[in-house]
């Protein structure tokens, strides 16, 4: 008989806080507040005399603590009196299975002609084929053709792409994607990434994959839609609150446009890290020749993941660590990764080896500066172009090597010296004492350095400015 | 009743689960949140859904959420639950998932999260404790806070210049969005069952694949209204009900809507979207166009927008590319791209284009006076402008080793009954006053990108004969 099966409650003192929510519900009046304050808890638990007591339950719905009252069976009030409460229960951890990898495939892609399309084009292909199907994002010029094109695709591909309501939206949009395991990404520019920065820091706290294209463009402020190469320091330096870094990278041509981003979800991964590729104005716009590579990635799950099975239900996403200790160790954690990421640095050097005058550019400024190389070779002056291609973490020991031997260098740049100051710090962290006086050539405003004015700068005439 | 199953045996994630915390809520005597809690697990229980289930810890006196439950945890930023909600839900469409919410969290700083999610529709639950004041930070106002109700940010009464309580359970009914919106409470026994039913039922519609609901319940913080748990119990249901009235404030009944296939990694796919094909083009070079220069050409069109100059640009460059050569194009920025002048910069360079940009450039195709004005003069020595003069009214004075090219573009183009093919009589022009690729490599370019609208082709062929035939008349 269903009555009969009714337990009676039963409680432990020590997990009674006596809020006294039970007193109300009981019409029997068979629960009391004590006098007597718990030793354990420093609370006052309340009393159960059952001796009128129904069973009815409403007592139990009324508590608030998950092992405050409980449905009684005789023998467990017996034992109770025996044993210890904080072993009670016993130690019966979680019966969920251990998470494990499920890793991801790559699949051949046959060869296939050069694409003509433009640098969003290409880094939007390149998300891709690096296997990401969940983008989020908010329009924003010039970044938006990406996010375009992804509306376009995703859904022809069961794929799922969400304008968000804000770049706020977005980017806890993609924490939770990769919370699941799933690569994911979006296209902002720079007031958007500036939004974007509260969960950029909270994905490095909860150590999560996920790929930011800025297409930088004019500020600060609303700007302009110009290029800029106006978040260098952002992405390197200020990647919202706490010790954030993340490996950032700067491309130069369409093509790299899309290598890049295939290279950025790779190496989101690899390290559980965000990774920002920073394009500017003209890049996103450009159109130039891609080729498509020969291989694409369908992405497994990774065993921390919070999927949503019953694989991976051990598993917490989560940026907190309530305790100083804790906290400490856990971003000791991060600066050994942050470390480790150092061996990502990559830079191309253009006729550097025996330059005497080496230019230092990246994005569009570094192509305008490769022409201008080009150019001064024809006129016999010995120059050469660094450009690194990770900004975070900066390629110092190739750039020492650049450098070497040559007796001036120039910072080619469309902003008030954030790359030079990246240069700078490199340099200086790297112990390098001696180097040439740094020249700049720096426009802003959306206005890119001419190649001109990077002439007119090497051979030390007068400005002329275009 | 009996401790869910989903509740941990032991609170490992508390304090590392020792000695009583390793059995006792971190919450206040008599806070609603444990019973709410409470429901929730007994719902995951009883549904049967403890493997697929996420859970969304907020920012409030519930951040640490994932303490208790045996579920998938994800924590998320002050105010964006619901959007952290939706990337678990988009990522697995099979999993349920749950945003769990104080009211400062959903009412305030995630106000744009919480409606917008909300109109989404996405089959995601969120369940709202409104206390009416923020615990977690020590008692400050609330968007829910009543009228005159004192708090630390609020010490003599919330009054009209903080606004109005919000009343959250009706906006969200307000849009079309939700499917289930209900009002539930904690401080009877009644309303407690209640409670669960609703916290149920809402979970149960998202397991059905059928839409988002948001349970409001209104819960006791014994702690910052400064009461003790029987007298905030006693205060919720005098002061808060009649300002957040109980009960079922939306309830439709649709269809499941969320049935998702897995996201397609089909290569053909792709490469069929992208546009990409395996298939080799004509090649019609016999070599890189050297007698223009060595390594780069560089080229610049200018017009107002509908001139077609970016289209003609992007011909360029994609013969170029067609050919095995390296070529870019840069479209002009700005407002202009929005009617008024638009130009473009193309480079076809032998092996790669160094410097994108067109500043002084070898070849000039001008739509229009502006256009001439302007970027006439930056042409390089030797180089060639070819213009419409069937629109230019005057010509700058240009260095005489430049050759000069007026073609009437406008003027072909709209006895052939179409003036939108100027710009191909262009490239016509182009090819003839340059020799930059044989005709072939810009024919064969423009039919591809005619691929979609064949019956424009011989048009366009003729459009392009025509600015040959322009310029060979010139040189006679
Ligand atoms: C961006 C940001 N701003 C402010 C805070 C501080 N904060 C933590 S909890 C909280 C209020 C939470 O109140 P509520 O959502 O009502 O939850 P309760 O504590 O009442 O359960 C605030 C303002 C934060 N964590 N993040
Ligand atoms: S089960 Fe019912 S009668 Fe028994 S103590 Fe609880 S509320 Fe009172
Ligand atoms: S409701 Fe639970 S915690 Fe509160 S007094 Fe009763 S038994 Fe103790
Ligand atoms: S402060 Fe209020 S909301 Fe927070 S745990 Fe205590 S009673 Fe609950």
């Amino acid at each position: 008989m269903a009555l009969k099966e009714r337990p009676k409650p039963f409680l432990l003192p020590e997990y009674c806080k006596g809020c006294g929510r039970c007193l109300d519900a009981c019409a029997k009046d068979c629960i009391t507040l004590s006098d007597q304050i718990n030793p354990l808890t420093g609370l006052v638990p309340v009393e159960l005399d059952l001796a009128n007591c129904n069973a009815c339950g409403l007592c139990m719905d009324a508590c608030p603590e998950p092992y405050g009252l409980r449905p009684a069976h005789e023998g467990e009030i017996q034992d109770f009196e025996l044993e210890d409460p904080a072993k009670l229960f016993g130690v019966k951890p979680s019966d969920a299975p251990e998470p494990i990898d499920l890793p991801s495939e790559v699949l051949p892609l046959p060869r296939t002609e050069p694409l003509v399309i433009k640098g969003t084009y290409a880094s939007a292909l390149g998300a891709l084929l690096a296997g990401c199907r969940h983008v989020y994002g908010y329009p924003i010029t010039p970044s938006t053709e990406g996010a375009e094109l992804m509306a376009k695709f995703l859904p022809k591909l069961d794929g799922t792409f969400i304008q968000a309501v804000s770049e706020v939206a977005t980017v806890n949009m993609m924490y939770g994607t990769a919370g699941a395991g799933l690569p994911t990404m979006t296209f902002t520019s720079s007031p958007g990434f500036s939004l974007m920065l509260e969960g950029v820091s909270y994905m490095i706290g909860a150590e999560l994959p996920g790929v930011f294209v800025d297409v930088m463009r004019g500020g600060p402020g609303l700007g302009n839609i110009a290029p800029e190469q106006s978040d260098i320091k952002l992405a390197c330096h200020g990647l919202g609150h706490g010790n954030t870094h993340a490996i950032t990278l700067a491309p130069a041509t369409p093509q790299e446009m899309l290598d890049l981003t295939i290279l950025a979800f790779e190496l989101s991964f690899k390290y559980r890290n965000p990774v920002i590729l920073l394009g500017d104005g003209y890049l996103g716009q450009m159109t130039g020749k891609v080729q498509l590579p020969e291989t694409m990635i369908k992405p497994g799950i990774p065993k921390w993941a919070v999927y949503g099975d019953a694989m991976h239900r051990k598993n917490v996403i989560t940026s907190i660590f309530l305790t100083e200790t804790d906290l400490e160790a856990h971003n000791v954690h991060l600066n050994a990764k942050y470390e480790a990421m150092k061996v990502e640095a990559r830079s191309e050097s253009f006729l550097c080896d025996d330059a005497e005058v080496v230019l230092i550019a990246c994005n569009t400024p570094a192509r305008t500066a490769k022409g201008a190389v080009q150019d001064l070779r024809n006129q016999g002056v010995k120059a050469g172009l660094f450009r690194p291609i990770t900004l975070w973490p900066f390629p110092v020991e190739e750039l020492k090597k650049a450098i070497h031997g040559t007796q001036r260098i120039v910072v080619v740049e469309a902003s008030a010296g954030q790359l030079e100051d990246e240069v700078r710090l490199a340099l200086s962290k790297a112990g390098v004492r001696q180097f040439p006086e740094i020249e700049s050539v720096r426009r802003m405003g959306g206005i890119l350095p001419q190649q001109s004015e990077i002439m007119t700068r090497v051979l030390g005439q007068k400005e002329v400015l275009a | 009743m009996s401790k869910a199953s989903v509740f941990y045996d032991k609170f490992e994630r508390h304090s590392h689960g020792e000695g009583l915390k390793g059995h006792a809520t971190h919450y206040c005597p008599g806070c609603g949140h444990g019973l709410a809690h409470k429901y929730l697990a007994e719902a995951i229980d009883e549904l049967g859904i403890q493997d697929r289930t996420v859970a969304i810890s907020p920012v409030g006196c519930s951040v640490f959420l994932y303490y208790y439950f045996d579920v998938g945890n994800s924590q998320a930023a002050h105010g964006r639950a619901p959007v952290v909600a939706l990337g678990h839900k988009f990522a697995n469409p099979e999993s349920v998932v749950i945003s769990y919410q104080g009211d400062g969290d959903l009412a305030s700083i995630g106000l744009a999260e919480t409606i917008a999610t909300a109109q989404l529709g996405a089959p995601i639950t969120v369940i709202f404790i409104n206390n009416a004041i923020y615990g977690m930070t020590g008692g400050q106002m609330a968007p829910t806070t009543l009228m005159g109700q004192s708090s630390s940010t609020s010490p003599a009464g919330r009054n009209e210049y903080n606004g109005q309580p919000m009343k959250m359970a009706e906006i969200i009914a307000g849009l079309d969005g939700p499917v289930y919106v209900e009002r539930v409470a904690l401080f009877d026994a009644k309303q407690r069952i209640k409670a669960k039913k609703a916290i149920q039922k809402a979970i149960k519609l998202q397991v059905e694949g059928r839409g988002y609901s948001f349970i409001e319940v209104l819960a006791e913080c014994p702690t910052h209204l400064k009461m003790d748990p029987e007298a905030t119990a006693k205060w919720v249901k005098e002061c808060m009900e009649p300002v957040y009235p109980l009960g079922v404030k939306k309830d439709i009944t649709v269809e499941p809507w969320f049935k998702r296939n897995p996201p397609c990694f089909k290569g053909e796919k792709l490469l069929s979207l992208a546009g990409a094909t395996s298939e080799h083009s004509d090649r019609f070079c016999q070599g890189f166009p050297t007698h223009l220069d060595a390594q780069d050409i560089s080229l610049k069109l200018a017009g107002s927008g509908g001139d077609g100059a970016q289209t003609a640009a992007m011909l360029i460059a994609r013969a170029a590319i067609s050919e095995g050569f390296d070529a870019t194009h840069i479209p002009s920025y700005g407002p202009e791209s929005r009617g008024g002048t638009s130009y473009a910069d193309v480079h076809v360079a032998k092996d790669e284009v160094l410097n994108p940009g067109s500043p002084d450039p070898q070849v000039l195709i001008a739509f229009n006076t502006p256009s001439l004005v302007k970027f006439g003069p930056t042409v390089r020595k030797g180089g060639f402008v070819i213009y419409d003069s069937s629109v230019v009214t005057e010509a700058p004075v240009l260095d005489p080793s430049i050759k000069v090219f007026p073609v009437p573009f406008t003027g072909i183009a709209t006895d052939l009954g179409k003036a939108v093919v100027k710009n191909i009589v262009a490239l016509g022009a182009l090819q003839a006053a340059t020799g930059i690729f044989p005709k072939d490599t810009l024919l064969t370019a423009i039919r591809v990108a005619l691929k979609d609208k064949c019956a424009l082709i011989p048009l366009n062929e003729e459009a392009f004969a025509w600015g040959i035939k322009s310029v060979e008349a010139l040189d006679k």
